[in-house]
This record gives structure tokens, C-alpha cells and sequence, in this order.
């Protein structure tokens, strides 16, 4: 794989990118294994949990069931017309993400994203082939298999929220499953292949708009992954003996007992100030003394996306600190304290090199950010705890405005439409509310009209009906009458729907 | 003309025109610009030759493929028949009277008769089936000429109402205008109007009509007004006139009668269609057993 990167400048020698980053142990590596695991766990084993809804109704938990137009996730159900819900948790995302970002940088970026959680995963079978075979052209071989099987089990496993789960693939390979679901396992396994096992990194770098507008969102007080200049620099090789004021203030022995407890914060404030007057005027290519990074590229070689986090913040940077952990394993060696790389803000004075850094957590942008991500959430949940659980529509039929009987009655017509998704629904009834002496009766039931009229609902779930309204010739109005259609439950006599709608009369 | 030459500044080369010293640079449009110029009109001609494009001397070039838009209509129409085969042949093997206890063919035999409806009776009977009072009569009521239930409609529907079709509907109503006097039709009519009106149960026997009815229209209208559906003799004892409830819109269908007609659909539609009409318009609201 060629190197990438999106730097015009060269860094201070030329680096060689491996083809594969290279492994780092540590504790940002431990977070970032635990959540790929857990992201992969949720996207993979999601379509596999049941829900019990009742009969003729889906028993998966989570479903996108396209031909019904519905979206099942546990004991909700979403229609459609729901779709300002949808809207409220994609805003609740965005705000949440740039709290996030403005908070911690690209955290999202570096340990959620399923971009980064499956290149994360071709990345260490990549490892694990070159460990196992070596290189050459059976690692070749054995990497395109692996990357192939990969995409298909992501391509069969994601197939799995539009269509039942568990028979998936055993349709799937007796060919009995139906053409659509074949083709979303092609492009689904097609874009596994092509995004995450080959193009990768590449994806953040050159396609993704969101490192795109980070600089908009950070600010200084910012938690991102920094390289302390002043402690680092300049550069040295090994042999090369370090800065006077990094060894003079005991860097080393503060290791044992802590970064909390500091030196005496003056001088060392000063020193570290002088340590970076002497790092960026001392960049000559063989200095005499060297600060604390002995330039192995470590950093560089375990960097996702290959960026040189030394030259400062840049697009290229994911925010997953690998290289924080790589770096600590090399001081660790060094026996220098951790930290010269690690998350940091950029604006606070520090005392020393090794205080955590101080973050104001409670900045306006922040809180902004915050509350809006809140409103949004509560938006959608009071959206979903108040979902409409029965839908029904009643449609005037205009032509014939009303229909003159035999006795001398009038008859309004209706086009009844009514959805439900209330479990264990089974009747409703339905009477006119504000007309007096109204008689119902609907298209298809062979009954006499009656004041309240009740009907079974199928187990689809819906009713499709022509609601006959009679009134008798002397309580029919002159012209126009307004009313209600009110539906209840059959047997409870809760109500669930009241129509608005209006009874048309012969003028007089 | 100047001869060309290369232009030292941009490495072009000059056409060798030249206006007072000014020189035109050949900048020749990009070449994958003109491959893709040529390249469509090779497609468009090729287009020409597949398909209609351009009239002859003698008519139009019809095209190597034999397209045409309404082959192609045709088509697409028997592409749509073919989906709805199976339904169809469900339909036409359960009795009609049966379609009510299977929703799904209800819903499709429905959908069909409303768009065979807005197609074939529309015209007269009203997009909603609500008829044009002094002309044709409404759907949508309980009050039916020749009978409200499935089979009664499906006989109407096919073979029509004085349609001239051998097993037509047919009746047909004296003009009594040649026959009595117009003081017996005024009474006549002065009979009929109190048919309707439930107060004058009692009271209507002793008026000069009474006899006159039961003499002459109480052979097809019934004794009391109640119609014949064998004759399509409508009911005179409601609140429903097709041609009008005015004392003197009865005058004058008892002196010279209009009675409609209606086209026999059998051979212009398919029975699978009449079917779905049938099933569509007693769904309507009048619908009998």
C-alpha cells in the first residue's frame, strides 16, 4: 500500500510508511480494542436479537422491514410519517458529535466510526497474516481471502436488519432468497471491499468531509493529541545527551511518584520555557544536547493514517492515540515519564511538562453544543414516548356530495382509512360524535346502521373501508355540519382517534 | 497569411492568420472532446437506423427494429395483464357472492370494477356512481330499478337495459297521454304524490286517482306504489324520483314517459371485468343480498 499522506511539507527526515501500521500495546490501544470489539458485537449481533410482538407481526428486534414501510426497533414501531423523530436523533448526533469534538478532538474519529472500526480490523489481519505466513505472495494470496470473507460476512451480516436474521442465510445459500437481499449483500460486500479493506485510511483522509470542519469546531482548550514541542525537541539520537533542564529538574525520579506532585512550579515553568526557546532555534541536523523525542518514528509507523503528529495537529489525525501509546512504550524504555505525546489543550500555562493538563470543561461552546444535543434528544423522546398508536383518516366522498334514500334519510360517505401498531388491537368501534341520530354502518358489513359500529382489524394491521353515515330527513342538515368520528377500543371503550370531518345536506 | 510558426510565449502553434500583428494561436479543441462529439453521432445515427426518425417521400422510415409506441403500449398493457393473471383467475372461480370473505380479492376485484367504473359508466352514472336526477339514476342508494344484489347488477351491467341485446333488460311504459285525459293524469298524479307521504295512508283511498291507478298502473307499479323490479317498474312510495317528484314532472312521465337506456357491456367487456363492476358498484353503499 503506498504511503499517504496529506502533508506538502517533508518532515525533518524522510520516513518510511509501512505497508501496514505497525502494532502498539497500551492504554489507548486497550480502549480502542475493547470498542471495536463492542461496535462489531452490536453491528453483528443487532439483527439476531428477538422481540416477541404477537402474532403475524416480524419477531425481530430490530428491523427495517422496506415492503411494510416500517422500521421495528424493540417495542417501538416507526411509520413514515414519523420521520421528524428521525430527524431529531440524526440532529441529537450531530450536536453530540461536535460536544464531542469540541471537547476531545476527532474521539469519534479515532474510536467509534465504523469507517475506523473496520479498517482497525483489516489492519490487525493484516498483522496477524504477516505474523502467521510472512511476506510474499501467499500473504498476498491469504490477505485477499481474508478481506473477501470479511466484506461478505458484513455484506450477509448488515442484509440481516432488512430481512429475518436467522433464515437469512440459509436462504442465502439454497438461492431461495429473494433478488433484492442478493443485491444488498453485493454492494454491501462490494463497499466493505472497497472502503474499508482497501481504500481505509484513505477514506479519512481524502473522503470523509468531517476533518474538513474540525478547525471549526476546535478551539484551544481543546483536547488533542500533542506532541509537547518544548520537552521533545531537538531531536536526538539516543547517544546525544539530553537537555540540561529535563535532566537537572529529575524527570526520572518524578516517574515514581507521580505527575500529580510537581516541582517547585517556578523555575521549571521558566526552564520550559527556555526548552522551547532552545527546540525551535536548535533544530540544527546534529545538535549537541536533545530533548526527550530520540526521533525512532514510532509515532509515525503505528499511526493509522500515517500523519507525523510532531509537526503539530493536521488533518490527517484521527485523534485514536496510538501514537501516545506507542510513544510511552518508548519512554517507558527510556525510563523518561510518559507523555510527550499525549491528549492535551493548547492555551493552558502549564507548570510543567508533566501536569495534567487543565481543561475547562464548562466552556460556552461546549455547553452550547450540550444543551442542543439534549433538546434534540428530548424532542425525539417525547416523540417516542407519544407516538400516535392508531392512525385513521376519514375522506369525505364529494361525488355525490350526499346520497338522498329511499325513506327519505341522507347518507354522507367516507373513505375510512385506519393503521394501527398497538399490540393485542383486535376491535374498534366507531361512532358519530355531534350528530345527532346518526346511523353507521360500513361498506362491507352486512348490518343494519346502527349508532356505534364495530369492526375487527386483521392481522395486517390496517382497515381500508367505506363508513356509511345515515341521517334520518329531519335531522339532516341544510348544507354543511361539522362532527366527529370518534374510534375506540371495542371492548375497553378507550379512545383512540377522534376525526374532525363534516355531514353535507341537502339545501333547503 | 503569414506562414505558421510557434508562438515563443505559449509553446503554440499560429494558424498563420494575422490582423495588424496580432496572431491567432491554433488551439485545437481537447481530443477527448471531439471522441466523445464523434462518438455521439455515431450513437445518434445509429439510433436513426434502429428506430422511427425521419419521413420519407412515401410515409416513414419505420426503423430496423419494428418499434413503435404503440406496440410498445400494447405490451406493456399485456405485461400488466399477465401480472394480474392469478388474481384474475381467482376471481373468476369464486362464486360472487363469495369474493366478500376474501379480503385481498375484494380489494383487487374493487380496484379494478373503479377503474373499469370511471371508464365505462362515468359518462352518465357520475365519477362516485351519484347519476344526474332526470337522467340516469344513482348507484349509491338503497333504490334500484332492476335490483340491488350481485347477480342483479352483473345481469344489468352485461347485457344492458332496453339495449337492444337478446337478453336485454326490457320494459316499456304506455305514453297515457294518448289514452286518458289530462284531468285523469292530473289526478293520477295527485294519487301518486300522496304514495310517499305516510300521513295520508288512509286518507288516499277516497281520491279521484285511486281508481285510476289501480286500473292502469298498479299492474307493474304495485297496489300501494311499491315497483316491480321484474319490469324495472320503479317504486313510487319513496323519496326518490329519477325523473323528478314535482306534481308536474309526474304529469308529464305519466303522459309521455322517458325511460332509460343503458349499452349491453357483454362483448365490449371482458366478464372478469363486469365482475369487478358488479362487486364495485354494490360496494357502493346500496348493495342488497
Amino acid at each position: 500500500m503506498p504511503a499517504t499522506t496529506l502533508q506538502g511539507l517533508a518532515p525533518s527526515r524522510a520516513i518510511a510508511r509501512p505497508d501496514i501500521p505497525h502494532a502498539t500495546r497500551g492504554r489507548f490501544r486497550r480502549i480502542k480494542t475493547s470498542l471495536t470489539c463492542l461496535m462489531l458485537g452490536i453491528y453483528f449481533l443487532t439483527p439476531w436479537l428477538r422481540w416477541e410482538r404477537g402474532e403475524g407481526l416480524p419477531g425481530q428486534a430490530v428491523l427495517f422491514d422496506l415492503p411494510g414501510r416500517r422500521l421495528m426497533v424493540f417495542g417501538l414501531e416507526f411509520w413514515p410519517q414519523d420521520l421528524p423523530i428521525a430527524v431529531g436523533m440524526m440532529i441529537f448526533g450531530a450536536m453530540a458529535l461536535f460536544f464531542a469534538t469540541t471537547l476531545a478532538g476527532r474521539v469519534w474519529c479515532g474510536f467509534a466510526c465504523p469507517q475506523t472500526v473496520w479498517s482497525d480490523l483489516f489492519f490487525a489481519v493484516d498483522r496477524l497474516i504477516v505474523r502467521l505466513v510472512g511476506k510474499g505472495a501467499s500473504e498476498r494470496r491469504l490477505r485477499t481471502v481474508a478481506w473477501l470473507l470479511i466484506a461478505l460476512a458484513t455484506g450477509v451480516g448488515f442484509t440481516g436488519y432488512f430481512i429475518d436474521a436467522p433464515t437469512l442465510p440459509g436462504l442465502l445459500l439454497t438461492g431461495r432468497a429473494p433478488a433484492i437481499a442478493y443485491a444488498t449483500v453485493l454492494v454491501l460486500t462490494g463497499t466493505t471491499w472497497l472502503l474499508a479493506a482497501y481504500a481505509r485510511e484513505r477514506v479519512c483522509l481524502h473522503m470523509c468531509p468531517w476533518p474538513r470542519f474540525q478547525a471549526a469546531l476546535l478551539d484551544r482548550q481543546s483536547l488533542v493529541v500533542t506532541y509537547q514541542h518544548g520537552r521533545g525537541e531537538p531531536r536526538g539520537r539516543r547517544r546525544t545527551p539530553l537537555r540540561p533542564d529535563l535532566a537537572l529538574h529529575g524527570f526520572g525520579e518524578l516517574q515514581s511518584t507521580g505527575p500529580a506532585i510537581g516541582p517547585a512550579p517556578a523555575a521549571p515553568r521558566l526552564m520550559g520555557l527556555v526548552a522551547e526557546a532552545v527546540a525551535f532555534s536548535a533544530l540544527a541536523p546534529s545538535p549537541s544536547l536533545r530533548g526527550d523525542c530520540i526521533d525512532c518514528t514510532r509515532c509515525v509507523t503505528v499511526c493509522p493514517t500515517g500523519v507525523d503528529i510532531r509537526r503539530g495537529l493536521q488533518m490527517g489525525c484521527i485523534g485514536c492515540g496510538l501514537c501516545i501509546d506507542a510513544c510511552n512504550e518508548v519512554m517507558a524504555r527510556l525510563d523518561r515519564p510518559e507523555g510527550l505525546i499525549r491528549f492535551d489543550v493548547e492555551s493552558a500555562p502549564r507548570r510543567s511538562f508533566l501536569a495534567p493538563p487543565r481543561v475547562d470543561w464548562l466552556r460556552p461552546k461546549a455547553l452550547a453544543f450540550g444543551l442542543a444535543a439534549l433538546l434534540a434528544l428530548g424532542f425525539s423522546g417525547y416523540g417516542m414516548a407519544t407516538l400516535a398508536q392508531v392512525s385513521v383518516h376519514a375522506e369525505p366522498q364529494r361525488n355525490p356530495p350526499f346520497v338522498q334514500l329511499s325513506d327519505g334519510s341522507v347518507r354522507n360517505d367516507y373513505a375510512l382509512r385506519l393503521a394501527h401498531r398497538r399490540a393485542g388491537l383486535a376491535r374498534v368501534a366507531l361512532h358519530a360524535e355531534g350528530l345527532n341520530g346518526a346511523l353507521l354502518r360500513l361498506g362491507t358489513q352486512d348490518l343494519p346502521a346502527a349508532e356505534v359500529v364495530r369492526v375487527a382489524i386483521g392481522s395486517d394491521r390496517t382497515l381500508d373501508e367505506r363508513l356509511l353515515v345515515v341521517l334520518p330527513a329531519r335531522a339532516a342538515p341544510s348544507g354543511r355540519q361539522d362532527f366527529t368520528v370518534v374510534v375506540r377500543e371495542a371492548e375497553t371503550g378507550e379512545e383512540l382517534a377522534r376525526i374532525p370531518t363534516y355531514f353535507w345536506g341537502p339545501e333547503r | 497569411m503569414a506562414a505558421p510558426e510557434r508562438d515563443p510565449l505559449t509553446g503554440y502553434a499560429t494558424t498563420g492568420h494575422e490582423w495588424d500583428g496580432i496572431k491567432e494561436l491554433t488551439t485545437p479543441i481537447p481530443h477527448w472532446w471531439v471522441t466523445v462529439f464523434l462518438g455521439s453521432c455515431l450513437v445518434a445515427l445509429l439510433y436513426m437506423w434502429l428506430f422511427p426518425s425521419f419521413a420519407t417521400t412515401s410515409g416513414v422510415f419505420k426503423g430496423t427494429l419494428g418499434w413503435t409506441s404503440e406496440g410498445q403500449f400494447a405490451e406493456e398493457m399485456a405485461a400488466g395483464r399477465a401480472a394480474q393473471a392469478d388474481w384474475r383467475h381467482q376471481l373468476a372461480q369464486t362464486p360472487l357472492d363469495q369474493v366478500e370473505s376474501h379480503p385481498d380479492l375484494r380489494r383487487f376485484a374493487i380496484a379494478g370494477g373503479r377503474a373499469a367504473f370511471n371508464e365505462n359508466c362515468a359518462p352518465c352514472h357520475g365519477v362516485g356512481a351519484g347519476g344526474q336526477i332526470g337522467q340516469f339514476p344513482a348507484l349509491v342508494d338503497d333504490d334500484w330499478l332492476w335490483g340491488g344484489s350481485l347477480a342483479a347488477i352483473q345481469q344489468t351491467v352485461r347485457f344492458g337495459i332496453r339495449s337492444g341485446h337478446e337478453e336485454t333488460r326490457d320494459s316499456m311504459m304506455p305514453a297515457f297521454g294518448e289514452m286518458l285525459s289530462a284531468a285523469e293524469i292530473d289526478s293520477i298524479a295527485d294519487y301518486v304524490l300522496t304514495l310517499s307521504d305516510p300521513a295520508a295512508v288512509v286518507t288516499r283511498a277516497s281520491l279521484p286517482g285511486a281508481e285510476l291507478f289501480a286500473a292502469n298502473c298498479a299492474a307493474c307499479h304495485g297496489a300501494t306504489g311499491e315497483g316491480s323490479r321484474d319490469f324495472g317498474a320503479p317504486r313510487l312510495d319513496d323519496a326518490i324520483w329519477l325523473y323528478g317528484g314535482t306534481r308536474d314532472a309526474i304529469r308529464h312521465q305519466i303522459a309521455t314517459p322517458r325511460m332509460g337506456m343503458m349499452p349491453a357491456f357483454a362483448g365490449k367487456l371482458d366478464d372478469d371485468t363486469i365482475r369487478m363492476l358488479a362487486l364495485y358498484v354494490h360496494s357502493l353503499g346500496g348493495g342488497e343480498r
